[in-house]
């Protein structure tokens, strides 16, 4: 039980999205009323003007991208170690907002080397022909209950599907913070073939969950 | 039969608790068996998912037997049973107890350390017991099939115990701890 409740518990330590709440809890907070004053006054005079906002990227620290799949009935988890974000982000113009986040497939870690290399396998991730995941959104939305998303598309393991990922935007003294939790079905993106498309045993549901430190780009 | 343990005979509870118990780990032998012939895909997790749940469950009526041991009586071993063989029986005991704890928890560990939390049956998902440890994981591999070698020896040696009392002394050791035994007093 203690499992179920580790990173709800940590992630209401550091303020992140609760796993298990729902989302419409943590518009109020999340919603970035401090940047809307506070972002244009703070950026940097000699930045040349992006069209549509400004341009974040990842900082070289204070990043986690986190997965968790059911299983045997139990939930597994695991992170991948390596990505980049880029952010261009335009609190009056989220239509011109954008999000590019590319992820090295074989960074994952679930702490368990033979589960690691199950994964990367060619019946999984095929890490050896696809070796970066990449979710590309070339406009941002708000939902009618608040919740700020990307709209765009993942490409995993050389499918390519829409997906609205929920972001909370956080302001910090470097830049911003971005976080946010989205569940995605391994299967619609042909994670799982042969034995692997069962769902029994290994779940469909993929849940993941980010942390992004971001810095203006200079 | 009764249901409590009397000075001269098994109650129903110890009987049904030796007897599932053996069944059990005869099936959890089977399915580890099982498991080693699997290549990694599902069907492997399924075993496994078997094994440990038949695992924890082991162990939860291990804590129920010995709490129903501690407050029963324990049948007398017939007068006639020569010390050594009063030593014998004693050891191999407390030995079968302390591994009906001991497998499971080694098992449940191994779980831990490959950072595979386990399930009871898909109803519960169980705290870890170790934190995610490779070399720690081979540690207890080790010790899972050691225990597993010790307890085949120590339940031979049990069974020979039994056989023995029934057609060498020809004594109603054996009968009063099967299922439909009956003793003669």
């Amino acid at each position: 039980m203690t499992n179920y409740l580790a990173p709800l518990i940590a992630a209401l330590l550091t303020g992140a999205t609760p796993l298990y709440a729902s989302s419409a809890a943590v518009v109020p907070a999340a919603t970035p009323a401090k940047t809307t004053s506070s972002t244009p006054a703070t950026a940097p005079a000699n930045a040349p003007a992006a069209p549509g906002g400004i341009r974040y990227t990842q900082a070289a620290s204070g990043n986690s991208l986190e997965f968790s799949f059911v299983q045997a009935d139990a939930a597994n988890q695991g992170v991948f170690r390596q990505f980049t974000t880029e952010l261009t982000y335009d609190e009056k113009n989220l239509a011109a907002s954008t999000l590019k986040v590319t992820v090295q497939v074989g960074s994952l870690d679930t702490r368990d080397g033979d589960r690691d290399e199950t994964l990367k396998g060619a019946d999984l991730l095929d890490v050896a022909r696809y070796p970066a995941a990449q979710y590309q959104a070339s406009s941002f939305a708000k939902r009618a209950d608040g919740q700020l998303e990307a709209v765009g598309k993942l490409t995993l393991r050389g499918v390519t599907r829409e997906l609205r990922l929920p972001m909370v935007l956080k302001p910090t003294a470097a830049g911003l913070e971005l976080s946010g939790e989205a569940t995605i079905h391994r299967l619609d993106y042909g994670v799982g073939q042969g034995d692997w498309k069962a769902t029994d045993m290994v779940g469909n549901d993929v849940r993941l969950k980010y942390r992004v430190a971001l810095s203006r780009a200079r | 039969m009764t249901f409590r343990n009397t000075t001269r005979s098994w109650g129903f509870l110890s009987k049904a608790l030796h007897w599932l118990i053996v069944l059990l780990i005869l099936n959890q032998w089977i399915i580890a068996e099982r498991a080693h012939s699997l290549p990694k895909g599902p069907a492997l997790i399924q075993a496994l998912w078997w094994h440990k749940s038949f695992g924890i469950t082991i162990l939860m009526l291990a804590v129920i037997r010995l709490a129903w041991r501690l407050m029963n009586p324990v049948p007398d071993l017939r007068a006639e049973t020569r010390p050594w063989e009063r030593v014998l029986a004693r050891v191999s005991h407390v030995l079968l107890y302390a591994l009906i704890f001991a497998m499971p928890l080694s098992g449940w560990m191994m779980s831990s350390a490959r950072n595979f939390p386990v399930s009871w049956f898909g109803w519960v998902q169980l705290p870890d017991l170790v934190g995610a440890d490779p070399r720690l994981y081979e540690r207890l591999n080790d010790l899972h099939e050691l225990l597993f070698k010790v307890l085949v020896a120590v339940a031979a040696l049990h069974a020979a115990g039994a056989l023995k009392h029934h057609f060498i002394d020809r004594n109603d050791v054996l009968r009063r701890m099967l299922p439909f035994g009956r003793t003669h007093d």
